[in-house]
């Protein structure tokens, strides 16, 4: 046992001392808080203006268009969590439209001109408004880039008020009933908890959401990777042979899966309190729908989903390193596992949307997916609690079957060098005694 | 496999009375012939967990440590990173790491290697002191003069299989006294045509000449005088160096 603790310091120490491991612990909730800054701040100032061509074959549209931003129609319906970061500001009225003199050039004339001028960046795009807009409602929409949310959005929903209004006024209806008839909606969002209902911002749960999960997985492969590395360090420099003359290989392994597991989990630890006492310091700053989201249950699932996930993934890792023989194998393999790790993440993506779903609820509940997954459900609308007591058991068994797997691969490998072993020789090393 | 890193396919192997087991581990002391330790830890830290690995109290670890290292010219070094020392000070440590604990038999792989000669001199120096301490050594070299001049017994392995094992002096007799070391100066190539001379080992200066019948003696010193300067003369036992080649070559020939 003292070996066993002996061990578990070693890693510790060796991890907790390091310089990287400092820096990361303060650079990452600073990164962090710049990663949910920084786009918002960008989507405000990096507004570059816009030019764009409008060939405005049924006519009067143009008007409309410039005359946009000022009714406030860039909104975009809510609902879509995406459109989230283009509801922040309002649109700065920077985008021109210019009209385009069709000169009786039909619309294949004309693009064929202003592609060469979208090309060349004299424009920023061409929008075709044909004749027949109003009973075909299709537009079309010619740039380099068609990325930009923001501006789409605010062409569309712009022409559809301006269509509406225009066949009202058609039919001879008093402009103030047409007014009010096209005027905006805004939705507001409420997340539903135990706790009682908040008001929250969908995108702001969204980006959260996204920025938590980052994280987990970000400290899950670089975990993986030290353990990884930290093995195969030991092979290499034959320093295996001394531990093992020293210890039982199974406190070797299992010490430096603790110890490495506990200077991970100080790092998370030492995050939660470095967020608390930024929150606390500048709660004034803080955007409500952030605090709303941080709440001690989010802290307590993200530890423990991280102590589940770094032995589900530590342990492959611990395998890899025993069994490899040189850092470019261990890369290779090391990749196969990031894989293993991002699936969960990309199955997330749908999952924040859709976080009930039975695909979901299925995924999250297989233990390679669940840390990732099930937070993730968490932090959206949280499932039923014996969902996630069913997946932590899960996940506990699986790590169970691991840990006493990686020992006994650990014990092989750890010793066999030269060549690289097949899958039945790793089969075979389990039964070995 | 006493170091519990191959299991025996059959058999058992007991050590210092007992069965292998965690506590007997922590009675020997054992010197890899491929040396590591972890580059980024430091020297005093590397010790700490060596030694706590063998079951040692942190505080004696300590204290034993820094006589050890200053018994091996590295004292100053405790907060240095192994990755900070020169190759030999990284071996010395390692050898610091094997005998930390005291133990009651000590294994050596090819302890020498990669030693300059001051220290090869200060680690033999170690190694007699624990021997006049009791302390049961093995080690493996591939440096037979060293080896005759300390070992009580030996085994010689060839292609895994044993083809020596006894004693020094048993070994010795086994090859009888029908030897004779020879120093000289000038061009003896001759020797090994003479008719009575069984096998000889030239090394330029020094010839160890086996004789088939230890009376020509006599005959040989007398045709050596005139053609070579004789600078030396006397019988001898095998050395273990002719010993271990003579093996080796019976072996390749079987």
């Amino acid at each position: 046992m003292n070996k066993l603790f002996a061990v578990i310091k070693k890693e510790y120490k060796t991890i907790v001392k390091k310089k990287s491991f400092i820096i990361m612990t303060i650079l990452t909730p600073v990164l962090m808080a710049g990663m949910m800054v920084v786009p918002v701040l960008l989507m405000k100032v990096d507004r570059s203006d816009k030019k764009i061509a409008v060939a405005d074959y049924a006519g009067g549209y143009i008007q409309a268009l410039n005359a946009g931003p000022a009714k406030k129609s860039a909104k975009a319906k809510g609902g879509l969590d995406m459109d989230a970061m283009n509801e922040m500001p309002e649109l700065p009225g920077r985008i021109s439209f210019h009209p385009v003199e069709t000169g009786g050039r039909d619309a294949a004339g004309l693009l064929r001109e202003y592609e060469q001028k979208v090309l060349k960046k004299e424009i920023d795009g061409l929008l075709l408004i044909p004749a027949d807009v109003k009973s075909r409602r299709q537009i079309s929409y010619y740039s380099t880039s068609i990325s930009d949310f923001t501006t789409l959005k605010f062409i569309e929903a712009t022409l559809r008020t301006a269509i509406s209004r225009q066949l009202l006024l058609e039919r001879q209806i008093d402009p103030a009933v047409v007014d009010e008839a096209t005027r905006e909606i805004s939705m507001e969002t409420f997340k539903v908890k135990k706790e009682g209902t908040t008001k929250s911002d969908s995108g702001m749960d969204y980006m959260m959401s996204l920025f938590m999960i980052i994280i987990l997985f970000m400290i899950l492969i670089n975990y993986g990777q030290i353990i990884m590395r930290g093995v195969l360090e030991e092979k290499t420099s034959r320093i295996s042979e001394l531990l093992i003359s020293s210890a039982r290989a199974t406190h070797i392994f299992y010490g430096k899966l603790l110890g490495i597991g506990l200077a991970g989990l100080t790092q998370v630890a030492l995050w939660i309190l470095l967020a608390v006492i930024l929150v606390s310091r500048f709660s004034g700053m803080v955007d409500a729908a952030i605090l709303s989201f941080l709440t001690p249950e989010i802290a307590f699932y993200f530890v423990i989903f991280f102590i589940l996930g770094f032995f589900i993934y530590a342990i492959p890792y611990a395998f890899i390193g025993a069994a490899v023989n040189t850092d470019q194998e261990a890369q290779q393999f090391a990749s196969v596992l990031s894989v293993l790790i991002i699936v969960p993440y990309i199955l997330g993506i749908s999952a924040l949307q859709n976080p009930n779903s039975t695909l979901t609820l299925a995924a999250s509940l297989f233990p390679l997916f669940t840390p990732i997954l099930m937070f993730m459900r968490i932090t959206t609308a949280v499932p039923p609690l014996w969902q996630i007591l069913a997946s932590i058991g899960l996940c506990v068994l699986t790590i169970w079957g691991l840990a006493w797997l990686g020992a006994k691969i650990f014990r092989v490998g750890m010793l066999m060098y030269g060549k690289k072993p097949s899958l039945g020789e790793m089969l075979r090393w389990v039964r070995y005694k | 496999m006493v170091m519990d890193i191959i299991a025996p396919d059959a058999g058992r192997v007991e050590i210092l009375g007992e069965g292998l087991s965690e506590k007997v581990k922590d009675r020997i002391g054992f010197l890899p012939e491929e040396r590591g330790l972890y580059r980024k830890l430091k020297v005093m830290d590397t010790l700490l967990f060596f030694g706590e690995l063998k079951g040692m109290k942190a505080a004696v670890v300590r204290e034993r440590g820094r006589r050890l290292l200053e018994q091996f010219q590295l004292a100053g070094y405790e907060e240095k990173k192994v990755e900070e020392l020169s190759k030999g000070m990284a071996q010395k440590l390692q050898f610091i790491t094997t005998i930390l604990h005291d133990p009651e038999l000590l294994i050596l792989d090819e302890p020498f290697s990669g030693l300059d000669p001051l220290n090869i001199e200060l680690i033999q120096g170690i190694i007699l002191e624990r021997r006049r301490a009791g302390t049961t050594i093995i080690y493996s070299t591939h440096l037979m003069e060293y080896a005759e001049k300390t070992v009580d017994s030996l085994v010689m392995i060839d292609q895994g299989r044993k083809v020596l094992d006894g004693t020094l002096a048993a070994v010795k007799a086994e090859y009888g006294r029908k030897f004779i070391r020879l120093q000289y100066e000038g061009d003896a190539r001759f020797v090994a045509g003479l008719p009575y001379v069984r096998s000889s080992r030239d090394s330029g200066r020094e010839m160890e000449i086996e004789l088939e019948d230890l009376s020509r003696r006599e005959q040989l010193l007398r045709d050596l005088l005139g053609r070579v300067t004789v600078n030396g003369f006397q019988l001898s036992e095998p050395s273990l160096q002719n010993i271990f080649i003579r093996k080796v070559r019976e072996g390749a020939g079987a």
